[in-house]
C-alpha cells in the first residue's frame, strides 16, 4: 500500500529516463575515448529504447514502462568522416555530453522535488 | 468514580465513531490495548480494518526498505554503477518510513486525546 | 564500486594519450639526432591504438554493446628513411660526405601534439562532467 504514492507517471518516467542519461554518458566517454581508434563506431543509446518507452507510456501500462531496459548500440546514422572508418566528431560528442548532462540535472531534480513534497505531505513541514 | 470505570461505561459503538478509533473498540470493562509501536492495531474484537491496514504497511515499507539495501549493496560491492537507483531507494523507503511514522504518531494522539476525554 | 560512471573507459583513454604525447614528445626532442645508440640517425616512433573491451556488467546479462577503452596496441617505429643532408664538416658524415638525419618532420609532430592534447582534455571534460553528474544524483531528496 506503500507503493502507490510512487506511482506517479511522470516519476517513474523520469526514473527511466534517469537510467537512460546514465548510460548515455557512457557511451559518450567511450566515444570520446576512442576518436582515434580506427575502425570504431560510435555508440549510443538504441533508438528503440525511445519508441517502446512512449508506446508503453502511451498505453497507460506503468508497470511495463518500469521494466524497459535501456541498452547501448552502435549509432546507424553515423558517418565515417574518416578513412579510417572512425565515425566519432569530437565536437559532437562534446556537445552531445553537455546536453545529456542539462537532462540528467532535470530528471535527478524533478525526482527530487517529487520525493521533498511528498515529505512535506507526510510531515506536514518543509524537510 | 473512578477514570477506569467512566471509560469502560461508554458504549462501544460510540468508541468506533471515534476517527481514527475504529480498532480501538472493545469490551466495555476492558481498557483498551494500543502497542504503540505501530505494529498490528488493537488486542481485541475489533474489527480488523485499521490494525490490518497498519500491519501491511509495516510489512510494505519492509519490502521497501530491503529493495533498497539490495540495490545498495550491489553498488557497494561494484556490481553495480547505479548509484542514482540506490540513492533514490533509499529516499524512497526513507519516505515510506517516515509514513509510517506519522501515521503512529497520529494514532497514538488520537488515543491520547480519547484518554482525555471527560467522563 | 564504479561511482563515477564510464570512469574506467575514461581512465584507459588518458593513459593511451599520455603515452602518445610522450613519444611525441620523444620525437621533437630528438629532431637533430644521427646517431643513437645503435649508431643510427633516429627513426620516428608512431603510438598506434586499439579498442579494449570492457566488459559492463550490468550489460554482461544480454543485448547491448559493450564499453570500449582505448589502449596503446604498439609503439612502432616508422622506417621510412629521413632526408640525407650534404654536410662534410659534421662528424657523422660519411665518406661521401652526406649525412643521415631523422625522419622526423616539426610540422608534423607539432599537430601531433595539438591533437593528443585536445582528446586529453577532452577526456577530462568527460570525468568532470560525470562527477558534477554523480554531486547531483547525492543531493536527490535533500
Amino acid at each position: 500500500m506503500v507503493d502507490p504514492i510512487f506511482q506517479s507517471s511522470n516519476y517513474q518516467l523520469a526514473s527511466k529516463l534517469l537510467d537512460a542519461s546514465v548510460l548515455r554518458h557512457e557511451a559518450i566517454a567511450s566515444n570520446i575515448a576512442n576518436s582515434e581508434t580506427p575502425g570504431y563506431r560510435r555508440l549510443d543509446i538504441s533508438p528503440d529504447f525511445a519508441t517502446e518507452l512512449r508506446a508503453r507510456m502511451d498505453s497507460g501500462d506503468i508497470a511495463s514502462a518500469s521494466q524497459l531496459q535501456a541498452k547501448l548500440s552502435e549509432d546507424a546514422n553515423a558517418r565515417s568522416m574518416r578513412p579510417d572508418g572512425n565515425t566519432v566528431a569530437i565536437d559532437n560528442e562534446l556537445l552531445q555530453m553537455n546536453r545529456n548532462e542539462v537532462e540528467h540535472d532535470f530528471l535527478t531534480e524533478l525526482i527530487s522535488r517529487n520525493i521533498k513534497q511528498l515529505r512535506l505531505a507526510i510531515t506536514g513541514r518543509p524537510s | 468514580m473512578s477514570l477506569i470505570g467512566s471509560i469502560g461505561s461508554l458504549p462501544s459503538a460510540h468508541l468506533q465513531r471515534l476517527p481514527g478509533a475504529g480498532g480501538i473498540g472493545g469490551t466495555d470493562t476492558q481498557l483498551p490495548t494500543i502497542r504503540t509501536d505501530g505494529v498490528g492495531g488493537a488486542s481485541g474484537v475489533a474489527p480488523a480494518d485499521f490494525g490490518s491496514v497498519l500491519e501491511k504497511m509495516v510489512s510494505a515499507v519492509d519490502t521497501k526498505q530491503k529493495e533498497a539495501a539490495d540495490v545498495t549493496r550491489k553498488v557497494l560491492l561494484g556490481d553495480s554503477d547505479n548509484l542514482h537507483q540506490s540513492v533514490i531507494a533509499m529516499q524512497e523507503a526513507g519516505v515510506a518510513f517516515q509514513l509510517m511514522v506519522e501515521t503512529r504518531n497520529k494514532v497514538v494522539e488520537s488515543y491520547q486525546e480519547l484518554m482525555r476525554m471527560p467522563a | 564500486m564504479n561511482l563515477i560512471s564510464g570512469i574506467d573507459v575514461t581512465a584507459g583513454a588518458l593513459n593511451a594519450q599520455k603515452t602518445r604525447l610522450d613519444i611525441v614528445a620523444q620525437n621533437i626532442a630528438n629532431t637533430q639526432t644521427t646517431r643513437g645508440p645503435d649508431g643510427q640517425a633516429y627513426q620516428r616512433r608512431v603510438v598506434s591504438f586499439e579498442t579494449e573491451l570492457l566488459r559492463h556488467q550490468q550489460q554482461a546479462s544480454g543485448a547491448g554493446q559493450s564499453l570500449q577503452s582505448v589502449k596503446v596496441a604498439q609503439i612502432s617505429t616508422d622506417k621510412t628513411p629521413g632526408q640525407r643532408v650534404f654536410d662534410p664538416q659534421h662528424p657523422d658524415a660519411g665518406p661521401d660526405g652526406m649525412v643521415q638525419m631523422p625522419n622526423v618532420n616539426l610540422a608534423f609532430e607539432m599537430v601531433d601534439l595539438i591533437t593528443a592534447s585536445r582528446a586529453y582534455e577532452a577526456n577530462l571534460s568527460v570525468v568532470k562532467n560525470a562527477r558534477q553528474m554523480a554531486a547531483k544524483t547525492l543531493e536527490i531528496g535533500k
